[in-house]
């Protein structure tokens, strides 16, 4: 059964991907001739034709957009107009340095999140309590782009306790297999990674600090929470084992979904922190409209969204055994 | 949980905190480095790809050139050492410099010019950006030839005025053959080898581009590093810490800052981009309001007295600037012209004079201007001023602002933007043509006004194969045409602001390139 789900879901995020593609290929060309963007401040008008034509956009776009799924079908993700290498691999050279972000912001956010919100649920109406909620309340409010400007003013050029923007690779040389490399990188990665991260995931910790609080808050007013305390269980084990495991559920879900909320939020940071992650290649990309560029991100990150929503799913229905795969 | 409990919790927290922050040792560059910080990186390492200044700024040290357009706008020469042109003009032959190698060590003689020309121009390649796109129509490039191991020619289908043509072969950096075609395109537009006093080290794509002296004992500096730091104020907090030496682009709020840091200052110089407001004469917006007023070239000799540039520039630029008596940039421009002073008083006497007196609710007539966002040094906020200037004389304006590279720039193109627009283009020091090439000729595609004055290009074609002085008479000739019947609502050149380290003794160039030869140690 779990087998067949997961075909059938394989199945529907093709679907997925052609419709993203579909869409973000119309938008665009929609903003605009593309040409413009890659001819001399001074071209004439036959080198507009030109330069239109050796990049293809002469072509009707249905035609520009099946030649394109071809070459996807194959494996082929064409080549960057603008970087004139082959688009999948600009992406997949900047994917470990975006991943470093997120995966660092999603552990902030978690790993921050549930004690706090723990401690704040089991806190619930002292200062300390309202401490956390007010800290929350700020951390969802702060425009991104700002902390880490306040950030890099602060903690980077005030302090001189970390360094204002750049880049140690950590994940590259791991999946490359250089571990030696990995390991003495990881000092500088861990200084470089502190502000980005922190700006990238402290919307979501505030947002997962309150879920944890009111998660909590739900199950330790539930009578099996009052039967463990009767039992005579420590509060520590009446907390852990029996309230966190079952607030745990909406958490797990919100955690996993939270990667592709990361994933898609890092763009102000790595432009912020001179990151040289995909999601400034994206944006960059974008601007100057190098369409094989954006579709082959656009495919890469449809497959990581789907693949973890599957992944949640299934996450889902090992922790919950009431919860069936259909 | 227990007090004890959240006091570990607690405890172990800041104890996280305290050690990922520990004390950073910030990388400043050492003595023999310097970090210029770049808000692009460079697209690709393809010489004859060079579409955007942080290309041209990396590339001016990798490559050489047959002559060097110094800062001073001065053609000088550089890997040839002197040139003659043929009767017709169409022919040009430059010698080379003896014992002239690449970075791999192969010889750089004639038959590597050639490749080099022959190479950009293949269509099989499809190359874009300035060499195919700019440099070879505007020369009329037609091929190139090996006289002998020195002496290239290169042969074009026109004649042209000679620093003009000079200053653009300039613009074409010279590679060498043999490991040229070994590689595809994909590679060598990532390994290049060059012909220049600095050699590629390493590029991480985002991050930075390393290059190396060719000779550690010529320039000042053995290692330059172009990190990419897009956003301004990053940027600036940087060479604030002293982590980068060079910053282009310093946004004017925070001048004062970079000035009062004692460890950098900023160079404020007067660019070479002309912004201007067009007039646009195109059929397009032959309906519009305010189209056919500014047919009337009376009009548009008026408007010129309406805006108050040095507070434009004072109050929204953040540095002093002078007003622009032509599109040509100074010193190349002509003398006897004075730029526009703000004189509202004579721009509505004048308006009344053409016809177009105040009516009863005080307008005189209404048009649009358009302009864009994010494009020039503070671009929507100057266009908004305009508007309000123009406004102010009875010219109602209505703003529309829009996105530079979605909505403007295409429209730009197409001369689908008026009947008033803002707008600037690129130009140099070192020739007068250059900067008016962008009228050509009617249908050019940079004169985005549609602008037809048949004496300004009955003067300009018989610029081709004059002699200097002739050249000039004409170029001053024509400069009088543009400034009594304006196609442009003449503003300023636009300046540029350029963080520079106290440690290191450079100047700022006008052209907007970020070229660091001459650049040391300040003593």
């Amino acid at each position: 059964m779990m087998t067949a789900y997961i075909i059938r879901r394989l199945l529907q995020s093709v679907i997925v991907i052609i419709g993203v593609t579909l869409l973000s290929f119309l938008t665009l060309h929609l903003a605009g001739d593309p040409t413009y963007l890659y001819v001399s401040e001074r071209a004439s008008e036959q080198e507009i034709i030109d330069t239109r034509q050796k990049l293809g956009f002469d072509r009707p776009l249905p035609v520009q957009y099946i030649d394109y799924i071809g070459g996807v079908l194959t494996g082929d993700f064409g080549t960057s107009l603008r970087a004139r290498q082959p688009a999948m691999e600009l992406v997949m050279e900047r994917l470990p340095a975006t991943l470093e972000l997120t995966l660092f912001a999603m552990a902030i956010s978690t790993v921050i999140a549930i004690p706090i919100g723990i401690l704040a649920a089991i806190n619930r109406g002292t200062p300390f309590d309202g401490g956390i909620m007010l800290f929350a309340m700020f951390g969802q409010s702060i425009p991104s782009f700002w902390l880490g400007i306040m950030l890099i003013l602060s903690v980077g050029l005030g302090l001189r306790a970390l360094p204002i923007s750049g880049h140690v690779p950590l994940l590259e040389p791991l999946f490359a297999g250089d571990f030696q490399t990995a390991f003495a990188n990881s000092g500088d990665a861990l200084r470089y990674l502190i502000m980005p991260g922190i700006t990238v995931g402290v919307f979501s910790l505030s947002r997962n600090a309150r879920l944890v609080r009111s998660a909590m808050l739900e199950v330790l007013s539930q009578e099996y929470v009052t039967t463990a305390r009767s039992k005579g269980l420590r509060e520590q084990v009446v907390i852990v084992r029996h309230a966190l495991r079952n607030a745990l559920i909406p958490i797990v879900t919100m955690i996993g979904l939270e990667f592709g909320f990361l994933l898609s939020g890092v763009v102000v940071a790595e432009t912020v922190f001179s990151w040289p992650g995909v999601g400034r290649l994206v944006f960059n990309a974008i601007t100057q409209r190098d369409i094989p560029v954006v579709q082959a991100s656009v495919v890469l990150f449809s497959f990581l969204f789907v693949g973890l929503n599957l992944l949640i799913d299934i996450i889902y229905a090992q922790l919950d055994p009431r919860i069936r795969l259909r | 949980m227990s007090g004890r409990s959240r006091l570990v919790v607690l405890v172990s927290l800041l104890a996280l905190l305290a050690t990922a922050f520990g004390v950073y040792a910030q990388t400043t560059p050492d003595e023999n480095t310097l970090v210029i910080g770049q808000s692009v990186d460079v697209g690709s390492l393809e010489p004859s790809l060079v579409g955007s200044r942080a290309e041209a700024n990396i590339f001016g040290h990798l490559y050489g050139t047959l002559f060097d357009i110094t800062a001073d706008g001065t053609l000088a020469p550089y890997l040839a050492n002197s040139y003659s042109i043929s009767e017709d003009g169409t022919e040009w032959t430059f010698t080379l410099n003896e014992g002239l190698t690449c970075h791999d060590g192969e010889a750089l003689t004639a038959e590597d010019v050639v490749y080099t020309f022959q190479r950009a121009a293949n269509p099989e390649n499809a190359f874009t950006g300035n060499t195919v796109g700019f440099v070879f129509p505007s020369v009329g490039y037609v091929d190139a030839r090996a006289e002998n191991d020195l002496e290239v020619t290169i042969i074009t289908d026109r004649a042209q005025s000679e620093p003009l043509r000079l200053g653009l072969l300039s613009e074409v950096y010279l590679h060498c053959k043999d490991y040229y075609e070994s590689l595809t395109l994909e590679e060598a537009a990532e390994s290049p080898v060059g012909s220049g006093p600095y050699r590629f080290v390493e590029w991480v794509r985002d991050d930075y581009v390393a290059i190396e002296a060719v000779d550690p004992s010529a320039p000042s500096f053995d290692r330059i590093v172009w990190r990419v730091i897009p956003e301004a104020s990053t940027r600036v907090a940087e060479l604030i810490a002293g982590n980068v030496d060079i910053v282009a682009n310093v946004p004017p709020d925070q001048v004062a800052a970079v000035d009062a840091s004692g460890v950098a200052a900023v160079q404020a110089v007067q660019g070479t981009r002309r912004m201007y407001v067009g007039f646009q004469f195109g059929e397009a917006f032959a309906d519009s309001p305010g189209y056919d007023a500014i047919q009337n070239t009376a009009v548009r000799v008026a408007l010129q007295y309406a805006i108050d540039v040095p507070t434009i520039c004072s109050s929204l630029l953040g540095t002093e600037c002078t007003r622009a008596s032509s599109m040509v940039n100074p010193p190349n421009d002509n003398p006897n012209l004075t730029p526009y002073p703000y004189d509202p008083a004579m721009a509505e006497q004048l308006l009344d004079e053409a016809g177009y007196p105040r009516n009863a609710d005080g307008v005189r007539f209404e048009i649009t201007l358009m302009g864009p966002r994010g494009r020039y040094l503070n671009d929507a906020n100057v266009v908004q001023a305009i508007g309000q200037y123009l406004t102010d004389i009875g010219v109602q304006t209505t703003v529309e602002i829009l996105d530079w590279s979605s909505d403007y720039l295409p429209r730009v193109r197409e001369k689908n933007v008026g009947p008033i627009f803002f707008l600037g283009t690129g130009g140099s020091t070192w020739s007068a043509l250059y900067d008016m090439a962008d009228l050509s000729a009617p249908d050019a595609g940079t004169n985005y006004t549609n602008w037809n004055n048949s004496e300004w290009f009955e003067l300009w074609d018989s610029t081709a194969g004059t002699t200097p002085e002739e050249e000039r008479e004409l170029i001053n000739q024509m400069l009088e045409v543009f400034y009594n019947d304006p196609p442009w609502l003449l503003l300023y050149f636009q300046p540029d602001f350029y963080g520079v380290s106290n440690r290191v003794a450079w100047q700022a160039r006008r052209d907007e390139q970020v070229i660091v030869l001459d650049a040391s140690l300040a003593e």
